[in-house]
């Protein structure tokens, strides 16, 4: 049992650095939220062939399909539901069918109407909102592999030239990005899911990984509070890379005041 | 009253109390805030089992409009509804036996177990597919993939027992360190995603779009 | 045009752009004949299984465990064999098994377990509500792990059949520190939950998890939070060699291997197409030059 570096009287032991860090993390969100500065995102190069995947479906008079995962209002459905706008915004102004499939778990029936709404709203910006049609965003399922067996349906009947995965999608991602590929589609995911990953970024044309989707998004909304966000995460990334090489440096040399820190 | 419960102000002052209720007993120990942590989440479990009749008031509305309309699949529409009050009344009235028992076991997870189990054909097709050694990168990828996919047939441990730590330090080191690394990032993202939420940035969740929430 | 039609495709090519559903054929066959026609192959025990094992041999007599099914249907099938090993040892060193599910494809999965083990529990006299329980589905989410972990009494007072549990070992439990062990068979559903709520605050866990996952849950393993780790099917064999009683583990991993082997070929085989196909375009193009 390692002794904590420090202990705060009044918090429960083993507790206090993490209580610290997230009052920290607080505050560099809110200061990033209301500084006003504009947060350079670097360009993701996944959004370059999102965008190649759309132009393509619309060339070849093909529809685009586009998910948004199969979770609830998580990290990666934000992220998923921004970059959904963004495909939904370019299939309006290249005239392009979109067919966003929905379901997959209970949680996402509270999802699909502010997905809906979103792609309504792509339209309307675009000046098409009588292109836009309901009935392309169907509700699988909340099971699981309903859910696949009906997406993959979609896939076999529509053709599609592009299929782009975004948001958190579990082991249904393999049997989607497969189907996909087998009928000749551009095939974009997005690797929530850590365990995916690897065979999703051999079954997809691109893949974006992990913190990619989200800072895609980002990118894409260009709204202050997300660019904020991102901003906060990259500097906690980098505090938690420094205490890993300062432990390891430390820890070789004899020293255990790093675990002790994160014990305390 | 129903404006009240409405208005975003309404939302996020309940949000950010609840969320001060289960978080500040996680740091401090005061037992009567740790009684009504715990009070408050059993609620939560209970209120949110009851989302799921939302949910189905949601899919019968909607299949409703569907079959009166009578668009394109509609018949399918109605298939789902039927089932769905099927598996109520089998599941109220009959409970874990008979007619719900049969639909479960007999239908509903033998599909559930083929879908799963069509992963491996996909796997193996993409396996094939995609490892190619298009540069020394690809090489050095194909090569480690291969070691480890030896070690994990059983018969091989048996026969090359040599292989074993090679795989073993493939594994407990690259493999490891990528898996902490996402959590690290995944963990620090929903932390900030929430505080997004409670600063009141994230209005989707609670119903509001843009024009609204401004 | 004609030429294209006529023109033989070589060797390589065909190693290259075959139809998937060969490979799909070759799948299906390696997969079921070693099934309907069964050989033993030698097995090795890893050090991970070792482990596992090693915490389940060291359970005391009376210990109480949390066991919780927290996959699908479609998940069970594969970590069936570490589940019946595991909960085999349990009954056989005696300690007390609560049984939690945490999807409702999973309700029926405690049964068939108790249905398989009929004979060791005979053997070792196990009671229903002195020995074991069955709690059915109480963690539909989160919120419902937490509030377990912090007040169980509060959310949970029956069993999965409505019978109450007061008067059971149950009524010794009341938060997470007086679980001996939390034994999770996962594909995902809740372990984020039960390690959130049980293993960060100190209860012990092991889990059996799902072949995909186990990348997920080496940081937890690594970090001490997850006492040991079944690896999916081939655990589970593993742990069935280790306690000889062989089950559906050892019966699938001659599938198990063949498979495998049957991917490598096929990847060696792909690389040798995509190489030599592109030497003879690469030939043919300074041959047209």
């Amino acid at each position: 049992m390692v002794n904590p570096l420090f202990q705060v009287p009044g918090i429960v032991s083993g507790r206090a650095l993490g209580l610290i860090l997230v009052i920290v993390l607080a505050i560099l969100v809110y200061y990033y939220m209301s500084s006003g500065k504009k947060i350079y995102i670097r360009r993701v190069p996944g959004l370059d062939a999102i965008e190649e995947a759309v132009g393509r479906s619309a060339e070849m008079g093909k529809p685009v399909v586009c998910s948004f995962g199969i979770g609830g209002f998580t990290y990666w459905t934000m992220a998923g539901l921004a970059i959904l706008s963004h495909v939904a915004t370019l299939s309006a102004r290249t005239g392009t069918r979109l067919i966003v499939p929905t379901g997959g778990s209970n949680d996402s029936l509270i999802v699909r109407p502010v997905a809906e709404e979103i792609v309504r709203n792509a339209y309307l910006l675009e000046g098409k909102v009588e292109a836009f049609d309901s009935n392309d965003m169907p509700f699988m399922s909340g099971q699981q592999y309903a859910y696949t067996g009906g997406y993959i349906g979609i896939l076999q009947r529509t053709r599609p030239g592009s299929v782009i995965m975004t948001g958190y999608h579990a082991s249904e991602a393999m049997n989607i990005a497969e189907t996909s590929n087998a009928i000749g589609a551009i095939t974009i995911s997005v690797g929530a899911y850590i365990s995916n990953t690897a065979c999703l970024a051999c079954a997809s044309d691109y893949i974006l990984i992990g913190e990619e989707a989200p800072a895609a998004g980002a990118y894409l909304s260009k709204e202050p509070p997300l660019r904020a966000s991102i901003r906060a995460q990259d500097i906690y990334k980098a505090v938690s890379l420094i205490l890993i090489i300062g432990g390891l440096i430390l820890m070789t040399a004899g020293s255990d005041i790093v675990i002790r820190l994160l014990v305390s | 009253m129903s404006s009240f419960f409405k208005s975003k102000t309404a939302q996020l002052t309940i949000m950010i109390l609840s969320f001060l209720a289960i978080f500040v007993p996680y740091f401090i120990d005061v037992p009567v805030m740790t009684t009504f942590s715990t009070k408050l989440i059993t609620i939560t479990a209970i209120v949110s089992a009851f989302t799921l009749l939302l949910a189905l008031y949601s899919q019968f509305r909607r299949g409703y409009t569907f079959i009166q309309k009578k668009k394109r699949g509609w018949i399918f529409k109605a298939y789902m509804m039927i089932s769905i009050v099927l598996m109520l009344v089998f599941a109220l009235f009959g409970q874990e036996t008979g007619p719900y028992n049969w639909v479960m076991y007999a239908i509903i997870t033998p599909l559930s177990s083929v879908n799963y189990s069509i992963l491996v054909f996909y796997m193996a097709s993409t396996g094939a597919r995609a490892f190619r050694a298009r540069n020394t990168r690809a090489l050095l990828l194909l090569i480690t993939g291969f070691i480890v996919l030896f070690y994990q047939a059983p018969l091989t441990g048996a026969f090359f027992p040599q292989l074993t730590p090679v795989a073993l330090y493939f594994t407990n080191t690259f493999v490891a360190a990528v898996a902490k690394m996402f959590l690290i990032s995944v963990t620090v993202g929903a932390i900030v995603f929430g505080m997004r939420v409670l600063m009141g940035k994230e209005t989707t969740i609670l119903g509001f779009t843009k024009e609204e929430a401004s | 045009m004609t030429e294209q039609k006529t023109e033989k495709r070589s060797i390589y090519r065909m190693l290259v752009e075959y139809d998937r559903r060969i490979i799909y054929l070759f799948i299906f066959v390696l997969i079921i004949a070693p099934l309907m026609q069964p050989f033993s192959l030698p097995i090795q025990v890893s050090p991970g299984t070792m482990t596992y094992y090693n915490v389940i041999n060291g359970l005391k007599k009376d210990d109480v465990v949390l066991v919780v099914f927290d996959t699908e249907f479609s998940g069970y099938m594969e970590i069936q064999s570490g589940i019946l090993a595991s909960i085999k040892m349990m009954f056989e060193h005696e300690v007390k098994v609560a049984i939690a599910v945490s999807h409702p494809e999973a309700t029926g999965i405690p049964q068939l377990v108790f249905d398989q083990l009929k004979g060791v529990m005979d053997q070792h006299h196990y009671i229903y509500g002195q020995n074991y329980i069955n709690l059915g589905y109480i963690f539909p989410n989160e919120a419902s792990v937490a509030s377990t972990a912090q007040d169980f009494h509060s959310i949970v007072r029956q069993d999965a059949y409505g019978k109450s549990i007061q008067g059971t070992f149950l009524d010794n439990v009341n938060t997470w520190k007086d679980w001996t062990l939390i034994s999770d068979y996962t594909t995902g559903i809740q372990s984020g939950s039960l390690i959130n709520h049980y293993g960060l605050r100190g209860t012990p866990m092991i889990v059996n998890c799902i072949g995909v996952m186990i990348s997920t849950q080496m940081p937890y393993v690594s970090s001490g939070i997850y006492k040991a780790l079944l690896e999916s099917m081939r655990g589970g064999a593993e742990l069935e060699y280790l306690t000889s009683s062989p089950g559906p583990g050892l019966t699938a991993m001659n599938s198990f291997t063949l498979g495998h082997y049957l991917l490598m070929i096929a990847i060696i085989l792909g690389n040798i197409g995509y190489f030599g196909y592109r030497s003879e375009m690469s030939r043919k193009a300074k041959e047209e030059r």
